[in-house]
């Protein structure tokens, strides 16, 4: 018994007895790989080395792959007391003064710009933002993230600081260039640290999106530890790539440093959508709360709904001119809907001359309102009800297994692959309504005989139906690109882009929508390499609990005189978060007939 | 984009470019309410590079929007109204007598959390006087906050 006890208390303090580890050792622990920002396996690229593409973060030659090398040199380096590389890597400092045992009094005294960045940066509390996706930008589906890092106050984050990973592009680029470069890793990326009231002016006020803040379960010290590290990282360039090594993968990292062997890169990860970043901080618990911060235009819709038709007409009409306040019409209602429509009115004018020049005219016109709104009870913003959280949407990639019958044909059986993200018809929980983005959809067909065709590939696909209200007047527009069957003279592999423009409305759980459609067809059956074709794309959306239902119609007249149209009644059935149910009825139209197709498909979200 | 500015930009900037105009020259995240702060239209890039990709992190690490991000490493009352668009949130929040922005104005200034409630209630009733026209300025804004503040007991004591 006694024996036994004093083996658990030699165990307990063997740390702390033990010799010094070896620097070997050392160099194996997670915090030093995480400090080197080693790849455990995370990506292909670059596997068991430093994504730190840059010759002044490594004190060794061969630093960049060599974790006990760049060790060895580090602590020869930081050994000395004035040594100028203390000021430089003070987490690497830290970790070795607390491994090695080092006892320097005031290591740090002679780091004059270090100390006075340090003392700036008073962080009680870091939190992840995800600004989410805004309509007419469907791209933005992917969101970003970044991170907070607030001071303290609750209710002062427009002090905080923002933590962003971002590529370092040149202005001459286009953005083709940026695209391809940001695509192939041309760019350096580079961590930033700006203030959070620039993030939001710059997401929730100018872009419309809502945020999204998760707030970190992480102590004092492991906060320290996180920004000692980002000194280390001051103009510090990684490789940019925009699948995977991107702002939200970097933000994995850094929190690696702050807690070593959360095993946030454990996981070969192909693409990271940022969502997945919140989704790994979430199953590990590093999560805390959560908070919805809305746009400016959700504000102003919210506020709006409170008000009637005509309500809203005059606050619409007070916007262009102010002095409709002391209209008979306007001093009829109440104060309290009186205080509505000014506010109605002066963040409607706000929001749409946000973007444009500083003209005197607007300038007045917002002022007279805003000295109206001093003049009446404040109004409050009512809170959006349940909104929705990113990360509690299905899965960004997507298996699909179908069978159908398609008329005059043998019954068929699909099998369907997504990469990315989402359409209209998928469970909307935690999506943007009316957004649809997809990329790399591929569908194989087989029938009866066995044969297995392509039948479809969209490379992308990206519809934006916004709609349209009193206030709100934006462009719905589509635009999409790939290999589909079509008829000539029978059903063909054809490679087409098309797209369009149009508008959308809401009613209620109805969302019609009404686009123009051109469409550039290669068909091997078409005398031309390339024919165009102009048309219609319109139809209408039903949402009403899991049932998503659509009924539409795209049709094209060529150049070449040919006619074809599609119809199609759909509706999905979102059983669980990542699984679907759908059928489908469509008729294919063409000069001289049609076909019949039915399809029922269950679909598996992941990821 | 320049070198420097990207630096600037970066991690650590110095607190002396504090001395830099109220958002920093060719700032522009659109047009704001008051004068001194009109920016420029976004760049047709900046869109461009936040439609395409989804990713905005280009606007601040490289300048794209024309901001100078270095000027608020240690935050005063000065320095947060002269950023670009936080004026126009101030007073949307004096005008109605909350909001975070005005909660940002109020810890900047240091007031203490049971002096805020105190604060916001003096801004709101002196909202005509802190901005008598659309065409204040940052500084003429702050010396009537000063002014408002120095009247006041409770308030006066965080001017010293």
């Amino acid at each position: 018994m006694r024996t036994g006890l004093f083996c658990v208390l030699l165990c307990w303090f063997m740390p702390a007895f033990a010799a010094t580890p070896s620097l070997s050792e050392l160099a194996e622990t997670s915090r030093w790989q995480a400090l080197l920002h080693i790849n455990p396996g995370a990506t292909l690229r670059d596997k068991h080395q430093s994504y730190v593409d840059d010759d002044t973060f490594f004190l060794a030659d061969s630093g960049k792959t060599d974790p006990l090398a760049e060790l060895e040199a580090t602590e020869r380096a930081l050994r000395a007391a004035d040594s100028p590389a203390r000021c430089r890597f003070p987490a690497r400092y830290r970790f070795l003064s607390e491994h090695l045992g080092w006892q320097h009094e005031a290591p740090f005294s002679h780091c004059d710009d270090y100390n006075e960045w340090r003392g700036a940066i008073h962080a009680k509390r870091a939190v992840l933002v995800f600004p989410a996706a805004y309509l007419n930008s469907p791209s933005s589906m992917f969101g970003h993230t970044l991170l907070r890092l607030d001071q303290g106050e609750d209710s002062a984050v427009w002090l905080s600081w923002a933590v962003n990973f971002g590529a370092v592009s040149t202005e001459a680029d286009n953005s083709f260039f940026y695209m391809y470069r940001g695509l192939a890793g041309g760019y350096p990326g580079r961590f930033a640290l700006v203030p959070y009231v620039q993030k939001i002016q710059e997401y929730s006020h100018m872009e419309n999106r809502d945020m999204w803040e998760y707030t970190l379960d992480l102590e004092q010290s492991e906060l320290d530890w996180l920004i000692d590290h980002l000194w280390e990282l001051k103009d510090i360039n990684f490789d940019y790539y925009f699948f995977d090594e991107n702002c939200s993968f970097r933000l994995l990292e850094l929190v690696e440093v702050a807690r070593p062997g959360s095993e946030l890169l454990s996981e070969l990860r192909f693409a990271e959508v940022p969502v997945n970043t919140v989704r790994a901080l979430d199953e590990r618990d590093i999560i805390s709360s959560r908070h919805y911060r809305p746009s400016k235009s959700v504000e102003l819709d919210n506020l709006r709904k409170q008000l009637d038709g005509a309500q809203q007409k005059l606050a619409r009409a007070l916007a262009e001119d102010p002095g409709l306040a002391e209209s008979p019409a306007f001093k009829a209602e109440p104060e309290a809907t009186r205080a509505i429509m000014a506010a109605v009115a002066y963040r409607y004018i706000r929001l749409t001359h946000r973007k444009e020049e500083r003209t005197p005219e607007v300038a007045k016109r917002s002022f007279a309102l805003l000295t109206l709104m001093n003049s009446l009870p404040a109004a409050p913003v009512p809170e959006t009800r349940n909104p929705e959280p990113p990360e509690k949407g299905h899965g960004t990639q997507m298996l699909g297994v179908s069978g159908g019958q398609r008329e005059g044909e043998q019954d068929f059986g699909e099998l369907t692959y997504r990469l990315t993200y989402h359409d209209l018809l998928d469970n909307q929980y935690g999506f943007l309504r009316g957004a649809q983005i997809e990329g790399l959809d591929l569908t194989l067909r087989s029938t009866e005989s066995g044969q297995v065709k392509l039948e479809e590939l969209d490379v992308v696909s990206i519809r934006s139906l916004a709609p349209r209200n009193r206030f709100m007047k934006p462009l719905s527009w589509y635009v999409e690109g790939g290999l589909e069957r079509a008829w000539a003279g029978r059903r063909r592999l054809v490679r087409y882009i098309q797209g369009g423009a149009g508008g959308s409305w809401l009613w209620g759980n109805w969302q019609p929508y009404l686009l123009t459609s051109v469409r550039m067809e290669n068909n091997s059956e078409f005398g031309t390499f390339l024919t165009p074709g102009a048309g219609l794309d319109a139809g209408i959306l039903y949402h009403r609990g899991d049932w998503q239902w659509q009924l539409g119609s795209v049709g094209h007249y060529f150049t070449n005189d040919e006619y074809r149209s599609s119809s199609q009644f759909a509706v999905q059935w979102a059983m669980t978060r990542q699984h679907g149910l759908r059928a489908s009825l469509e008729r294919e139209n063409r000069r001289g007939g049609y076909d019949d197709e039915f399809k029922l498909q269950w679909r598996w979200y992941y990821d | 984009m320049k070198k420097t500015l990207i630096a600037a930009a970066l991690l650590g900037a110095s607190t002396s470019a504090m001395a830099v105009a109220p958002g920093g020259p060719g700032c522009g995240w659109g047009n704001m309410l008051f004068e001194g702060q009109s920016g420029m239209p976004m760049h047709l890039l900046a869109t461009l590079v936040n439609g395409t990709t989804g990713n905005a992190t280009f606007g601040m690490t490289t300048g794209t929007n024309g901001c100078d991000t270095s000027g608020a490493l240690t935050y005063s009352g000065q320095s947060l109204l002269g950023m670009t668009g936080v004026m126009e949130e101030v007073a949307q929040d004096m005008a109605t007598g909350d909001g975070e922005a005005l909660t940002a104005l109020s810890v900047s200034m240091g007031i203490q959390t049971e002096d805020r409630a105190r604060f916001n209630a003096l801004m709101h009733e002196n909202f005509a006087a802190i901005f008598p026209n659309q065409d204040v300025t940052a500084a003429e804004v702050m010396a009537s906050i000063t002014d408002v503040m120095k009247q006041d007991q409770a308030l006066s004591k965080y001017l010293a």
